[in-house]
């Protein structure tokens, strides 16, 4: 997967989520403001159904008002005037509960100002009609009650009542279709809203189903290239195994087969050399030879003039090529000894390292008395390890402090060690007169010296040494400036892991 | 000694042969010496064209060796000489260029009377061949097996 791909998803991811946030937020504040204005809107219901209750009461009383004080006429009876004055007593609250209920509706108010002053008419044609009964003026009451029949107040008070009437239930029925409408709403976007939520969460699930399928398939890759990649450092660790045998062995015959014609090249000089002195003797002894007797077959004869030229030249063209051929011997010498190193088994074994390097210290105590140099060893850690190798390693090391020195300064050569991860590092340093940086690598390199060339050496110590740090699991480097001594640090492995490199050999 | 030891020398490098021959008759060793180049011809030799060794039986000799042959290794011809019954009282001396430990140690295994390393000083090789021609005079070689 590309990480374009990822960053897409990532941002569909979000996007899908924000999208989701918002519907959950319009939906609520949505639901919210429906749920109030159903809520109002049944107020407004209940309300309306309040008022025209309210006025049904109100002409209740009203009737109750006018057919007890009927009764009250004909009977007499102080139960109807109770009764009469209770519900007079009633009219009036019942109007001001009316009016304080229907005090929003402007139509309403007019119709119940009309509906008061219908009432107060009443009230006093009831309060007169009362009267006349309590005097015991019968018959005027009775004409009272008919003329109040056939008057206005009663049939204007019915009209208005039912006017009033018709005004709330109109109301009612447009309030209720209103509250139904907000319910309705109230329900759809919660419904529609719940479903895009839904919907969202199921995308999202997708969108993860699918991006952990796409994390397994990584995972399942990383880990064959793993298997793979191992696989890879096996061959190529196998590959330049093979090769480093083969350079040992090409190496080995190389060197090995270049020495049958050094033999003979040695061997015949040596040959032409003793030939060479015979012939001169020849010579000598023909040029000096008596006039009365045989030429001295024995001594030295000197030789004068051309001849004892001839046979310096030829002495020297001699001596130019054995020297030549005693160093190319000590080449190949050390080549077959540096393989013949790399192919000797290393034996791991508990080594007290500082006896080992007093050890070395004492076989050196003649060098370095005569160099004038102290050697100091500091307590250093013990390892498992080749001992011969060890010693191979110490040794090159102290020996090439010694030898190294400043001329005339007293040498000073230290040895110390310390442990770190697993790993013993040693530092050998000196106050010798020290190596340029530019030669810190020509050093370890096979046949390169550097510096003045005023001590014998084939530069095989170094690269030796190395050789064998390497064989041993370590690395080696060193630090030096020019007059100021050098140190070499070593760093090996506590424990020699037989198993790693001997395998090969 | 009733019979003259002969030494056969089986060495292909013909100036190691020149130089060896030489030193041997420095040293005062006048026996007769049978040089061959190649091991193959050393072998028709020592075995015989029937390659059972018959052809060498009663005669006394030693047998000068090089490792390192064209057509084959020295080490073979030293084995199947040390095997075989009427060439397996001969001393061998191994010469030759290898100084290696491992080499050394399997020629001694195999039965080889002597290693000598050629060294590229010549003193010293001259000395060692002397010296093994000293060896030569005073050794008592046993004839092949009857």
């Amino acid at each position: 997967m590309t990480a374009d791909a990822q960053r897409r998803r990532a941002f569909w991811q979000i996007l899908l989520f924000t999208a989701g946030l918002l519907v959950l937020t319009v939906i609520s504040a949505g639901s919210v403001y429906l749920v109030n204005k159903a809520r109002d809107d049944s107020k407004w219901v209940v309300h309306t159904i309040e008022a025209e209750n309210q006025i049904n009461a109100l002409l209740l009383e009203i009737r109750r008002a006018e057919s007890a004080a009927r009764g009250y006429l004909l009977t007499q009876g102080e139960d109807f005037k109770a009764d009469h004055d209770k519900a007079v007593a009633a009219v009036i609250p019942a109007l001001d509960k009316l009016t304080r209920l229907i005090g929003d509706n402007p139509a309403q108010r007019e119709n119940i100002e009309k509906l008061s002053a219908s009432i107060e008419t009443r009230l006093g044609q009831f309060v007169r009609e009362m009267d006349f009964i309590r005097r015991g003026e019968r018959e005027k009451a009775a004409a009272l009650v008919r003329e109040i029949a056939s008057t206005d107040a009663t049939a204007a008070i019915a009209k208005v009542a039912t006017g009033m009437i018709q005004e709330e239930e109109r109301l009612f029925r447009l309030r209720t279709v209103n509250s139904d409408r907000s319910q309705t709403l109230a329900a759809s976007m919660t419904g529609i809203g719940s479903g895009l939520v839904v919907l969202l969460a199921l995308i999202s699930i997708w969108l993860v189903r699918h991006s952990v399928r796409a994390r397994d398939d990584a995972e399942a890759r990383l880990r064959d290239a793993n298997v793979n990649l191992e696989a890879v450092v096996d061959e190529r660790t196998a590959d330049l195994r093979e090769a480093n045998n083969e350079i040992q062995r090409f190496a080995y015959i190389v060197s090995h087969d270049l020495r049958s014609p050094l033999v003979n090249i040695m061997g015949f000089t040596s040959e032409l050399e003793e030939l060479g002195g015979d012939i001169f003797r020849r010579i000598g002894g023909l040029t000096h030879v008596p006039a009365d007797g045989p030429p001295p077959s024995t001594g030295e004869i000197a030789l004068e003039g051309p001849d004892k030229q001839l046979s310096a030249d030829f002495a020297e063209a001699l001596g130019f090529i054995k020297s030549s051929i005693a160093k190319m011997d000590r080449l190949i010498s050390a080549i077959l000894n540096l393989t013949r190193e790399g192919r000797r088994e290393f034996q791991p074994e508990k080594i007290d390292t500082r006896e080992l390097i007093e050890a070395i210290v004492s076989t050196l105590a003649h060098q370095a008395a005569e160099a004038q140099a102290e050697i100091h060893v500091a307590p250093l850690p013990n390892l498992v390890s080749d001992r011969l190798a060890l010693e191979q390693i110490f040794s090159n090391l102290i020996d090439n402090g010694i030898k190294y020195l400043k001329p005339g300064v007293p040498g000073e050569i230290r040895i110390r060690g310390r442990t770190k991860l697993g790993y013993a590092i040693f530092e050998i340093s000196d106050n010798g007169r020290g190596i340029d940086p530019k030669d810190h690598q020509r050093i370890f390199d096979l046949f390169r010296r550097a510096g003045t060339q005023d001590k014998p050496g084939q530069g095989i110590g170094l690269a030796h040494v190395r050789a064998l740090v390497r064989r041993l699991g370590g690395t080696m480097s060193v630090s030096s400036e020019l007059n100021t001594g050098s140190t070499f640090t070593i760093t090996l492995p506590i424990t020699w892991n037989a198993s790693n490199r001997n395998a090969d050999q | 000694m009733t019979q003259p030891v002969s030494i056969i020398m089986i060495e292909d490098d013909e100036g190691h042969a020149r130089l060896i021959e030489r030193n041997i008759r420095r040293s005062g060793v006048n026996n007769e010496i049978i040089s061959f180049a190649n091991g193959t011809d050393a072998m028709k030799h020592l075995f015989g064209p029937d390659g059972s060794g018959l052809v060498q039986k009663g005669n006394a000799l030693l047998i000068l060796l090089d490792l390192n042959l064209p057509d084959m290794t020295g080490i073979d011809i030293l084995k199947q000489i040390k095997e075989n019954k009427y060439l397996k009282a001969s001393p061998v001396v191994v010469l030759t260029t290898t100084d290696d430990s491992q080499e050394i140690k399997r020629c001694y295994e195999l039965g080889c009377n002597v290693y000598i390393t050629k060294p590229v000083n010549y003193e010293n090789f001259a000395n060692a061949i002397r010296q093994l021609g000293l060896f030569f005079s005073v050794i008592q070689v046993p004839p092949a097996a009857p």
